[in-house]
């Protein structure tokens, strides 16, 4: 009886240790969602506190371990692949948002530790000039 | 003018012009193409197996350059790509580009792989944290500028990789690629 009572003892601390932590390897984040595009311009907001309040999309936090950008040609692209507008993509905690600009369409990946980042982080895509259609999504 | 002469010159002209254009447009086309061209094809190395190689069907990884702490990749990957990681784990893909379309060109012979920041919410004012990237053949440095299109400070290109962690400070809002004489052959925006 002693035996079964301090099992589930163990079993409620690590129980409740589990769940104190934010998870890790299942975590995932989508925009607009797991399957479409959206539009990203300067008043895009996905009202979360994400570190600009208009122009950017993010994901909740968490420990994030790549970030990928998906970039269409719309509303047009050059001949080689050229957009009119201009997304920064990486990620951001509460004193600064590091990311590489682009405004070629294609599909971009990156990791928190390329911007020298890592912990407890957001994923986000900034707008910073015209127009992106964008599909953006993060595993933890 | 007799009707034959005018026959004849019209045949010159257009002779002229046959010979001309085309031998004008290989010249302009040999003059861009350094800009176009990356000579550097790297060495194959095993790519590790990162969620992004897990995601994207890589097919084969050269490391192109080793500049202080950082490699440099072209990664094909239904497409050309190109990647970065740690020079500690040579093979390790921290990010990668996959844009559409080709590189390098005459009209984009750069690709910033930069890295930019903010530190302040209420200004879109982004400065450079590292700088580093791809370029053709053509360019022998890169020039990051101020708002104001001044030059902040340049970054040598060799084996088409520039890279470095010692940035001046403040915002940077372009690019600019010079040649080995130092002219500016590119600027963005």
């Amino acid at each position: 009886m002693t035996r079964i009572a301090l099992l589930l003892a163990l079993v409620g601390v690590a129980a409740c240790v589990a769940l104190a932590q934010p998870s890790k390897a299942s975590a995932g984040w989508c925009w607009p969602d797991c399957s479409n595009y959206g539009i990203l311009n300067w008043n895009t907001t996905t009202y979360n506190g994400c570190w600009f309040r208009s122009g950017a999309v993010c994901s909740g936090w968490a420990y994030w371990s790549l970030n990928g950008v998906s970039k269409t040609c719309y509303p047009g692209c050059d001949a080689y692949g050229n957009t009119t507008g201009q997304i920064l993509y990486g990620f951001e905690n509460s004193d600064r948002i590091r990311g590489r600009f682009t405004v070629r369409s294609g599909r971009f990946y990156i990791s928190p530790g390329e911007v020298g980042m890592g912990g407890y982080l957001r994923a986000q895509v900034t707008w910073y000039a015209g127009v992106s259609q964008v599909n953006a999504a993060a595993i933890g | 003018m007799s009707r034959e002469r005018a026959l004849l010159l019209g045949a010159a002209v257009l002779v002229v012009a046959c010979v001309v254009v085309p031998l004008a447009s290989w010249a302009d086309a040999s003059q861009q193409s350094p800009l176009a061209r990356l000579s550097n094809s790297g060495r194959a190395v095993a790519a590790k197996q990162t969620a992004f190689v897990r995601q994207a069907h890589v097919r084969r990884v050269s490391l192109l350059a080793v500049r202080g702490a950082r490699a440099y990749y072209k990664v094909d990957a239904n497409g050309t790509c190109f990647g970065a990681g740690p020079a500690a784990d040579v093979g390790e893909l921290g990010s990668v580009d996959c844009p559409r379309g080709p590189f390098p060109t005459a009209d984009r012979p750069v690709l910033d792989f930069s890295i930019y920041e903010a530190t302040d919410r209420g200004s879109r004012d982004f400065s450079v944290f590292r700088a580093e990237g791809f370029a053709g053949d053509g360019v022998s440095a890169v020039a990051f500028l101020r708002p104001n299109g001044k030059v902040a400070f340049t970054v040598p290109v060799r084996e088409n990789v520039f890279a470095t962690t010692s940035v001046a400070k403040g915002p940077i809002k372009g690019l600019a690629a010079l040649d080995g004489t130092g002219k500016e052959v590119w600027r963005s925006p």
